[in-house]
């Protein structure tokens, strides 16, 4: 695999390998940055909004962070 | 509003990395790391052709294009939206920043970017020289950096370094929301792609490849739009080209080279580096 700390086109199909490398190692949980990652195209492709985005990871980003910040927070939304 | 906009003419490319290098002096990007590189499409490694030389007296069929890829700084930006903290973030001109104040260095935004356009300081950054370069202030160990489309510069009302550096005039930045911009009119006239658009992130860089663009128009550093005239005489210091300079000038005027009136600018095109 090339170095994915520099910048490339990566092809869709090579793409989630390339994502759990970059997560490798980190102190946050790794499935659930490729799972946000993941989703967060298909919010993009408009195939999910920001509200549907946001209150799928709200509780696990809560647990993972203590935070969530995340500009996809609809209006109304309440914090747990 | 302004919302701000790359235009990166592939054809004009020559692939001299002078975009790469003014970045990482302006930026003050950290001893192997890139923020702006080109890449090219073509064999199945970097700097590769695909095809073959000419055998037998026939033409071959090698080629190879140069591929300009930093932050696309998307209207759809998937490293946003997965920020956790909100240190990635769309200024109101479209720019998407890092607030290197609030990142934690988790690394969801690289892996949420599809254009790999962001890279993570692991160490303790390396300058050279030692005290940095350029105008930005280096970022810590263990957060995420990118490309800022200069936002330091456009600010000041000046392009981006890659832009102003670019020697084939490859590269103009503009308000895309502007219709009379260079940026704009580009986009219009000339066939243009976003990368990845099947991702939908829509971005605010767009490449123009088949046809050859007159590329950017002025030679100042300051941007379009603190311009009254975009010529190439224009140096910013003087917008509009003065009699004498035109008189001495010869055969053309600053006029002509004028975006005014959705003219496009005339200027000699630069010779291909996109087939070889």
């Amino acid at each position: 695999m090339s170095d994915p700390q520099q910048p490339r086109l990566t092809p869709i199909d090579e793409w989630e390998n390339e994502a759990e490398a970059m997560l490798d190692d980190v102190e946050y949980d790794t499935d659930l940055g490729v799972q946000m990652a993941r989703d967060a195209i298909r919010v993009s492709n408009g195939e999910l909004t920001d509200a549907e985005f946001h209150e799928k990871y709200h509780e696990a980003v809560l647990e993972e962070f203590g935070e969530d910040e995340r500009p996809t927070k609809p209006e109304g939304f309440e914090d747990d | 509003m302004t919302k701000h906009g790359l235009v990166i003419d592939q054809e004009r490319c020559i692939g001299c990395q002078a975009c790469a290098v003014s970045c990482k002096q302006e930026n003050n990007v950290p001893m192997g790391q890139f923020w702006n590189r080109v890449l090219t499409e073509g064999g199945e490694k970097m700097d590769t052709p695909s095809g073959g030389y000419p055998e037998d007296g026939g033409s071959g069929s090698l080629d190879m294009q140069y591929q300009p890829t930093a932050c696309q700084h998307c209207e759809n930006a998937p490293c946003v939206k997965v920020c956790p903290v909100n240190a990635t973030y769309t200024r109101d001109d479209g720019i998407v920043e890092i607030d290197y104040d609030k990142c934690i260095g988790c690394r969801y935004c690289m892996a949420a970017c599809p254009y790999n356009a962001r890279v993570f300081n692991w160490d303790e950054p390396e300058h050279m020289p030692e005290e940095g370069t350029g105008d930005v202030e280096a970022r810590p160990q263990g957060v995420v950096e990118k490309c800022t489309f200069c936002s330091h510069r456009v600010d000041e009302g000046l392009d981006p370094a890659c832009v102003v550096n670019c020697p084939a005039d490859a590269r103009i930045f503009g308000d895309l929301d502007d219709e009379s911009s260079t940026v704009s009119k580009y986009i219009d006239k000339y066939e243009t792609d976003q990368l990845l658009e099947d991702r939908g992130t829509d971005p605010n860089t767009y490449y123009i490849s088949g046809e050859m663009s007159p590329g950017r128009p002025q030679t100042s550093d300051k941007m379009e739009s603190e311009l009254d005239d975009v010529s190439p005489w224009s140096d910013g210091d003087d917008d509009v080209p003065s009699k004498e300079a035109d008189s001495a000038g010869g055969e053309s005027s600053g006029s002509s080279h004028s975006v005014e009136g959705g003219e496009i600018p005339y200027a000699t095109p630069a010779k291909s580096g996109g087939d070889d």
